[in-house]
């Protein structure tokens, strides 16, 4: 549905987007993941029609954006970054004159509008003017501008910022509700965000895809990253030694404290060559995560515990840690 | 074709939502009867002529205060990006715009009607050089507009699309004026410059003559900006 061929895009000297591919088959959802600056909005933008790439090839539904724009631009139901709307016109003869823009006929508007309003729960604002709605409902009306002509593909630029949890929710939920009828392409550069709507996540960092998998997968990777922070009452050698003979850890960093010992222990990547069995009980057995089998040696070892917990890996870190070992995924994406 | 009625139509509409339309509307109202009023005198001719070029004048700082916001408004809020991905060409929205501007020049044009009436009232009015007088100030409105909606893609700023219009319509007034009035400009020059002369070519409407070549002027003058705005457009989306 969606064919994304070594994309690249310069702004002057810059380059903000470079040699991206990808390919998105009909009905799938797929969450554009990155920081700010990546070039999420960029791609989406090039995809969109509403800047020509330098060069690559983006088709949508098989038609050139760039070439065949306007059928191209048929196809897309889009909500640019940060929701612009006329602020001073009143949400029905907003999406009447999006629909208009779209061709369709009055009936077929009306019949439209409707249902849109129905889908985003926009049934008692539709006579409100646009500059009096809250984000939320602008948000709504935005989606609903994107839905009108029933587009087969849907590309949602960062639909739920600047929202609250509760709106993010219903967002979210409307996204999922719109499964399956169309292609979806979001962004966000809020991890759980994507990960609960999306069926798959592309990465994208300083305008390179740096994974592309399902959320399970990029879980399990963001999870790998995570360290284990312990705190117990040992001498410090003991505790690494302890520590580095559990199965999936790779490095121990400790710190005497007193009588206390801080370790900071790294589990190993998945799929690296020295332990084969932590990949495959990272995906079932116990999610990769070391608490337990720590827990396991400082009981077997009777040692007192004054704190455990999971370093988690913060999205930034996590890029990090995708950047320096990208090659895999990126490579089992490609092929 | 439908695309411009539908952008003219929304534009005109918003215009009249915006404070600055009706600031415009009410000088344009002001203005047009003081020039009125101060040549109105039992002796003076039943006729609009004088009132038409001092409109012309009065033109030149009101009417880019309608096209100020034609299309740097939705550089600025961010609803380009929803018209440039929509089946839109830029021509289509660079004519809409110019159009929904015109539908607002006409309403402002409509109060005078009144000044028409007084005349009817008080004497006999020769309708020839009214109506060319209206079909006058269409042209030199059109030809403003146009330059407006070119300035207006220029700059996201509202303020300097407004300063780059009175520019460079001063350019085709004022400057023109005071140079071919200058003794240092040779004289094929100045000649060369009258032609440029926006006020000299309206002379002849407002007397009731209707001249192919004047009506070409402004017609030029229209397609050229509204060109380059086309232009302009396109070329925003590869920067």
């Amino acid at each position: 549905m969606i064919h994304v061929q070594n994309l690249v895009k310069w702004y002057g000297p810059t380059r903000a987007v470079n040699d991206i591919s990808f390919d998105v088959p009909k009905g799938q959802i797929v969450g554009f993941l990155g920081p700010n600056g990546a070039g999420k909005s960029t791609t989406l933008r090039m995809l969109t029609g509403y800047l020509p790439p330098t060069s690559g090839l983006a088709t949508i539904a098989g038609f050139d954006s760039l070439k065949e724009s306007d059928k191209a631009r048929r196809q897309i139901g889009y909500l640019p970054e940060s929701t612009p709307l006329y602020l001073e016109m009143r949400v029905e003869e907003f999406l009447h004159f999006r629909g208009k823009l779209m061709d369709m006929s009055r009936p077929d508007r009306v019949k439209a509008i409707d249902y849109v309003s129905d889908r985003c729960g926009l049934s008692q604002i539709r006579t409100r003017v646009m500059g009096q709605l809250s984000k939320g409902n602008r948000q709504r009306v935005g989606i609903a501008q994107a839905l009108l002509h029933d587009p087969q593909v849907l590309i949602l630029d960062e639909p739920t910022s600047g929202l609250d949890p509760v709106q993010i929710g219903a967002v979210r939920q409307l996204i999922g509700e719109l499964k399956g009828k169309h292609t979806i392409l979001l962004s966000s550069h809020i991890l759980p965000e994507i990960e609960k709507t999306a069926d798959r996540v592309i990465i994208i960092a300083a305008g390179e895809i740096k994974a592309d998998g399902s959320p399970a997968e990029l879980r399990q990777r963001v999870g790998q990253g995570a360290s284990v922070l312990v705190q117990v009452k040992a001498s410090s050698e003991s505790v690494n030694k302890v520590f580095s003979g559990v199965q999936g850890v790779e490095s121990v960093q400790v710190e005497a404290q007193g009588d206390w010992t801080k370790a900071i222990i790294k589990p190993t990547p998945p799929g690296s060559s020295q332990d084969s069995t932590s990949a495959s009980s990272a995906l079932g057995v116990d999610d990769g995560d070391l608490r337990e089998r720590l827990g396991q040696a400082i009981v077997t070892n009777a040692w007192a515990i004054r704190e455990m917990r999971n370093e988690t890996a913060s999205l930034e870190q996590s890029f990090i840690q995708i950047t320096a070992d990208q090659s895999q995924v990126t490579n089992e994406a490609v092929a | 074709m439908n695309h411009v009625i539908t952008i003219a139509k929304r534009e005109i509409t918003s215009l009249f939502y915006s404070p600055i339309a009706y600031v415009v509307l009410a000088m344009f109202a002001l203005g047009t009867s003081l020039l009125f009023f101060s040549q109105f005198a039992p002796s003076a001719p039943a006729s609009l002529q004088r009132t038409f070029e001092g409109i012309v004048w009065l033109m030149v700082l009101l009417l880019p205060g309608i096209s100020m916001r034609l299309i740097s408004d939705e550089f600025h809020s961010g609803t380009i990006e929803l018209l440039m991905t929509s089946p839109l060409s830029d021509t289509q929205l660079v004519i809409g715009k110019w159009l929904g501007a015109m539908g607002f020049f006409v309403t402002l044009l409509v109060p005078t009607l009144v000044l028409v009436g007084v005349l009817e009232f008080f004497g006999s009015p020769d309708y020839g050089p009214l109506v060319t007088g209206y079909i006058g100030l269409l042209l030199v409105g059109g030809f403003y507009l146009a330059i407006g909606t070119f300035a207006s893609a220029i700059s996201q700023n509202q303020i300097i699309s407004y300063m780059l219009t009175v520019f460079i319509i001063c350019l085709f007034t004022f400057v023109i004026f005071l140079l071919s009035r200058a003794s240092f400009i040779p004289p094929a020059l100045q000649q060369a410059m009258q032609f440029m002369f926006v006020n000299g070519h309206f002379k002849d409407f407002g007397k009731g003559i209707l001249d192919l070549t004047r009506i070409i002027y402004f017609v030029s003058g229209m397609v050229l900006f509204l060109f380059l705005a086309v232009k302009l457009v396109e070329s925003k989306r590869w920067r």
